[in-house]
């Protein structure tokens, strides 16, 4: 594995060699982030379409800035049709504070990663809805909207 | 059946149609490089794994979107540097010291096996936990399996690619002068 003619910077030196031969002992990859990301495959999306993570606020926001009280975390996702802007206020429970745009009503559910719906509501005439969830969990929403508009999945989010 | 030539486009391609041995190769080829770059953050195991874990879904996410497929390991490196950035905001943690914690040992006592079974290899471990941090996290990116190519380390890092040759070659004489040049070879 010393040399990748697509990739000569990779000539090693045996040193090199030897450092990763031991951090595969010392620090290997776990078994179980592995066998998690083979089975990642199960979630591409058939037929629906991805609203696509544009802004989270934990992205973004320099540490500094930020207070130790300042709890909320924003976010916002967005298909070519729908825009779905969250708030997540995080307590003893996480409250999933939301906003779809165009505004309108949808079935809403939050998919966990063991494909498991821990929430699911229904967004009122303003668009707006409102899921509590677990904090730990990994999600993504699901918005359904009236035929023929396709479903939307959001990207993941740890909450 | 896959073989190991094809290229990432190729591959990609095959996994956003469902094709397992296709991702699965995708995975294998980079999964080191995306744990060593939440590693070389410093994050915990624990931390790392779910940086890892979001990482692959992002791309399963994305699977149909990769615009520069050949670039994918760059790709995946710059979504596992993010998303570890993300976690240590989250965390509200203290910046990490200066202590070595940049391998926090495995569950197991593999160290210990490591350093009891082949004392050079003891020896060479010691001297790279006595170099700077620069030092440790360049060179713990470069440990990936499979090697990676400057242009994904630059990503995983946010350090410019023409920094890591030099650099890589201080650390690397560093680390012979430390470890004692007779005993590791030239």
């Amino acid at each position: 594995m010393t040399s990748d003619p697509t990739n000569p910077d990779v000539v090693d030196d045996p040193l090199l060699a030897d450092l990763r031969r031991l951090a595969g002992a010392v620090d290997p990859v776990p078994a179980q982030v592995t066998a998690y990301a083979r089975s990642a495959l199960g979630w591409r999306r058939i037929d629906a379409e991805l609203a696509e993570l544009l802004v989270d606020s934990q992205l973004e926001a320099p540490a500094a800035t930020r207070s130790a009280s300042d709890l909320s975390r924003t976010l916002t996702f967005r298909s070519s049709d729908l825009a779905v802007d969250v708030e997540l206020q995080a307590n003893e429970e996480v409250a999933l504070l939301g906003q779809l745009a165009p505004a309108g009503r949808a079935q809403v559910e939050a998919q966990r990663d063991d494909g498991r719906v821990v929430a699911a509501t229904e967004s009122d005439d303003l668009g707006r809805f409102r899921l509590e969830l677990t904090a730990g969990d990994r999600i993504r929403l699901v918005v359904r909207r009236e035929p023929p508009a396709a479903p939307v999945e959001t990207s993941w989010i740890d909450i | 059946m896959t073989t190991p030539a094809a290229s990432p486009g190729e591959l990609l391609s095959r996994a956003a149609g469902g094709d397992q041995a296709a991702w699965d190769a995708i995975v294998d080829r980079f999964s080191g490089l995306v744990w060593a770059t939440a590693r070389t953050h410093r994050l915990s195991r624990a931390d790392a794994a779910d940086v890892a874990q979001t990482t692959w879904l992002r791309l399963v996410e994305n699977l149909d979107r990769i615009r520069d497929p050949e670039r994918l390991g760059a790709w995946l490196a710059t979504t596992a540097r993010h998303e570890s950035l993300r976690v240590i905001r989250r965390g509200g943690r203290e910046q990490p010291t200066d202590e070595p914690d940049l391998f926090e040992a495995p569950e197991d006592d593999a160290v210990d096996k490591l350093l009891l079974e082949q004392e050079r290899d003891g020896s060479l471990w010691r001297a790279f936990a006595a170099l700077s941090d620069r030092c440790k996290t360049l060179l713990r990116i470069l440990m990936a399996d499979e090697p990676p190519s400057y242009e994904e380390v630059g990503a995983a890092l946010g350090m410019p690619v023409g920094a890591i040759g030099p650099t890589r070659m201080r650390c690397l004489e560093r680390l012979r002068r430390i470890a004692g040049v007779a005993e590791l070879g030239a």
